[in-house]
């Protein structure tokens, strides 16, 4: 790839910018592990800043999609693991601490400075948050979008229905019933969530504790991540595979698809006052095509064996007639043959 | 003892790493271009709506018998078997001697909205089926099958055996309902017809964040973690790319194909219970008797060994071999391990069934 001066410009900011972060990272490690003392307040710049830099430094816009959207899923996915690096920086990595202390001091960790109060205590929560791409975040920013006109439709919740305008209030009150129950559904899915992340620290408990034996001490920080991850997929497999996951997930996945359904509804009313054709037709008219479809495949399928047959038959026919070359003066012979060749089909016919 | 011993200079220099690496990284990120794929030429031999065989070209003339046409899942993409030059199971494949044939599903849209497993099974694949034989010259073929592409190639063996020599299924499900089997159990819950009938098409990006919450700290944080490690070495950096190039390349699904595919086998499990009927016929394991091949992955998160050791049970054939792979869903194609073992198991096996 050609490198023009604005990319040079932006490859000696990163130069400068990586050696500021790379002084005040370095004199933090020092401090906290102990190799030198006089280290300055840099330390407590959160470390993954330093990545958001990093990410920034790519101008995404201008990267090619599959760079940029991996810069993106990096930057979300190792965030976890600097602030770890960071807080065993800044606590001392080589405290003496029991299991749960050390628990404590991950969980504490994973709650680092500018990230979501609202996950804190929750990493299973956060690594489901920063899964990228609009299939997983498409419904929840539509649902979003749509909390002001949710909350004037629960107002009409429970007032009967009359007049005129019935069908419409009705069907409003149904599409403001069915975001409840998501709300409602998403909030049971939360809560197991929250329950596995809590069940992840016991589990890296346990863990810990099985590594106090000689030989099998954790003796790296990416060490002590990967551990932590395996608790955090142990605990979550342990809730998801339960009955109670199993119900919940399969209630918030049907009452997302009632709202979804309810707001489809919605567009197909606006469209067919507007005279734009609506999906219901769109339906309609493809499963008949479909349907056509198929049947000419088959008539086309029956018709190429239709022509197989006959031309086989034909060469049959062709083959008795070449079986008995006609002798002069002897006229009766071929009819004999013929007789007997539509016997013989007339007793395999049914 | 306590359990975490991390010396201060060890800790230093891993910070120090990871941030040389991403200063590294800036320049190696900015020089890798679009990751291509697939490494092996191949020629088309039959198109019907978006479905395309393709046969792979070989340095040499096949020395194989008759033609092995992959079928690979709905879900993604199949260049997967041919991903790059040095992970292909397609080029050892040719490299044996095998005439490999492909079933290229393209990217349903609205058109595919309507599209049956019968239509998948008894139209797509047989057709496909024919026109590889008919391309070879020969009246029977052999077929492999991947994970959903395996079921797909069971029921098709069950309905059309004589068309066929031998069949090989990869990292195949069979028995739906083990208990490790973590897609299974969150669909049984779920109300397929309001799913479908909602969505229409299945998003490829709901079926993907569907699969990243089976492992959601492992695949949304662990392997970006890992990711620092080759910040700095344009060709890992690349690999790692392409592997997801292909993990985010997914095709929407099919609506009514996925409501049966649903209720069939993740919910009904009808494959082994039985009951299972494609296009108004029955299909049936038992009236499998033509040898096979079941090669599965001990680490498959996706489709655990437990789904697809069963066969074995299940099958009619008296014909029937299992290869336990050590590695997972997508080791068993790129992995180093695989270019040694997968292709020559597959080879010995076809070369001493196939006539």
């Amino acid at each position: 790839m050609a490198k023009g001066p604005d990319t040079t410009r932006a490859q000696d900011d990163w130069q400068k910018l990586s050696t500021q972060y790379w002084n005040a990272w370095s004199d933090a490690t020092r401090k906290a592990f102990g190799a030198n003392a006089g280290a300055d307040e840099s330390g407590k710049l959160p470390w993954h800043e330093g990545l958001e830099q990093w990410a920034r430094m790519f101008d995404a816009g201008k990267a090619q999609n599959t760079q940029s959207e991996t810069v993106e899923r990096l930057l979300a996915g190792a965030r976890s693991y600097f602030s770890l690096l960071q807080s065993l920086a800044e606590k001392g990595g080589a405290a003496k601490l029991d299991p749960q202390g050390w628990s404590d001091r991950v969980r504490e960790a994973f709650n680092f400075p500018g990230a979501d109060a609202a996950l804190f205590d929750n990493p299973l929560a956060r690594a489901m948050r920063e899964l990228a791409g609009q299939g997983a975040k498409g419904f929840e920013q539509m649902m979003d979008s749509l909390q002001p006109a949710m909350r004037e439709a629960r107002a009409l919740l429970d007032m009967p229905a009359f007049g005129y305008a019935r069908e419409h209030q009705e069907h409003y009150q149904r599409m403001a019933k069915a975001w409840l129950d998501y709300q409602h559904e998403t909030n049971r899915y939360n809560t197991l969530i929250a329950r596995a992340s809590r069940r992840a620290f016991e589990v890296f408990e346990d863990k810990l504790a099985e590594r106090s034996e000689p030989g099998r001490q954790v003796d790296s920080v990416r060490g002590l991540y990967d551990l932590w991850v395996d608790a955090a997929e142990d605990a979550y497999a342990e809730v998801a595979l339960s009955d109670e996951f199993r119900e919940v997930y399969g209630a918030l996945v049907n009452a997302q698809m009632r709202v979804r359904k309810h707001m489809q509804l919605e567009v197909e009313k606006v469209s067919n006052d507007l005279g734009v054709p609506t999906r219901t037709e769109i339906d309609s008219i493809g499963k008949r095509v479909h349907d056509l479809h198929r049947d000419a495949k088959d008539h086309a399928a029956s018709h190429a064996a239709l022509l197989a047959e006959v031309a086989a038959l034909r060469a049959e026919v062709e083959q008795l007639k070449g079986a008995k070359p006609r002798a002069p003066g002897a006229r009766k012979a071929p009819a004999k043959t013929v007789r007997a060749s539509r016997k013989a089909i007339g007793k395999e016919t049914p | 003892m306590e359990p975490i011993r991390i010396d201060p200079k060890r800790a230093l220099d891993e910070a120090l790493r990871a941030q040389q690496k991403l200063a590294a990284s800036f320049k190696t990120l900015r020089e890798v271009e679009d990751v291509g794929y697939g490494a092996t030429d191949k020629e088309e031999v039959y198109r019907e709506d978006k479905v395309v065989v393709y046969r792979y070209k070989g340095k040499g003339k096949p020395t194989a018998k008759a033609p092995l046409l992959i079928c690979y899942a709905l879900v993604n993409r199949p260049y997967m078997v041919d991903l790059q030059d040095d992970r292909s199971l397609v080029k050892n494949l040719l490299a044996l001697g095998e005439d490999v044939y492909i079933i290229d599903w393209g990217y349903p849209d609205g058109a595919d909205r309507w599209l049956t497993l019968d239509d998948y099974i008894n139209g797509y694949i047989r057709r496909c089926v024919d026109a590889v034989a008919k391309h070879a010259g020969v009246k029977k073929i052999n077929l492999l099958g991947i994970c959903q592409g395996g079921a797909f190639s069971l029921c098709f063996t069950s309905l059309h055996q004589d068309k066929l020599q031998n069949l090989i299924t990869m990292v195949t499900p069979v028995d739906f309902h083990t208990k490790e089997n973590m897609l299974s159990h969150w669909t049984r819950g779920m109300d397929v017809d309001l799913f479908v009938d909602t969505l229409g098409n299945v998003p490829a990006d709901l079926m993907n964040w569907c699969y990243l919450t089976l492992k959601p700290v492992r695949l949304n944080q662990q392997k970006y973690v890992a990711m620092l490690d080759i910040l700095d070495d344009k060709v890992e950096l690349e690999n790692f790319l392409r592997m997801e190039k292909w993990i985010f390349d997914s095709p929407d699904q099919a609506g009514e194909a996925f409501r049966q595919f649903i209720k069939d086998f993740y919910q009904g499990n009808k494959l082994v219970k039985g009951g299972l009927k494609i296009g108004g016929k029955d299909v049936s394991l038992k009236n499998i008797t033509i040898p096979v091949l079941n090669i599965f992955a001990e680490q498959d998160h996706l489709v655990p060994p437990s789904a697809s050791r069963p066969l074995g049970e299940h099958i009619g054939t008296k014909d029937y071999t299992q290869l336990a792979f050590k590695g997972g869903h997508i080791g068993i194609y790129v992995s180093g391990r695989a270019q040694r073992e997968v292709p020559p198991a597959i080879h010995e096996w076809l070369a001493k069934r196939t006539k």
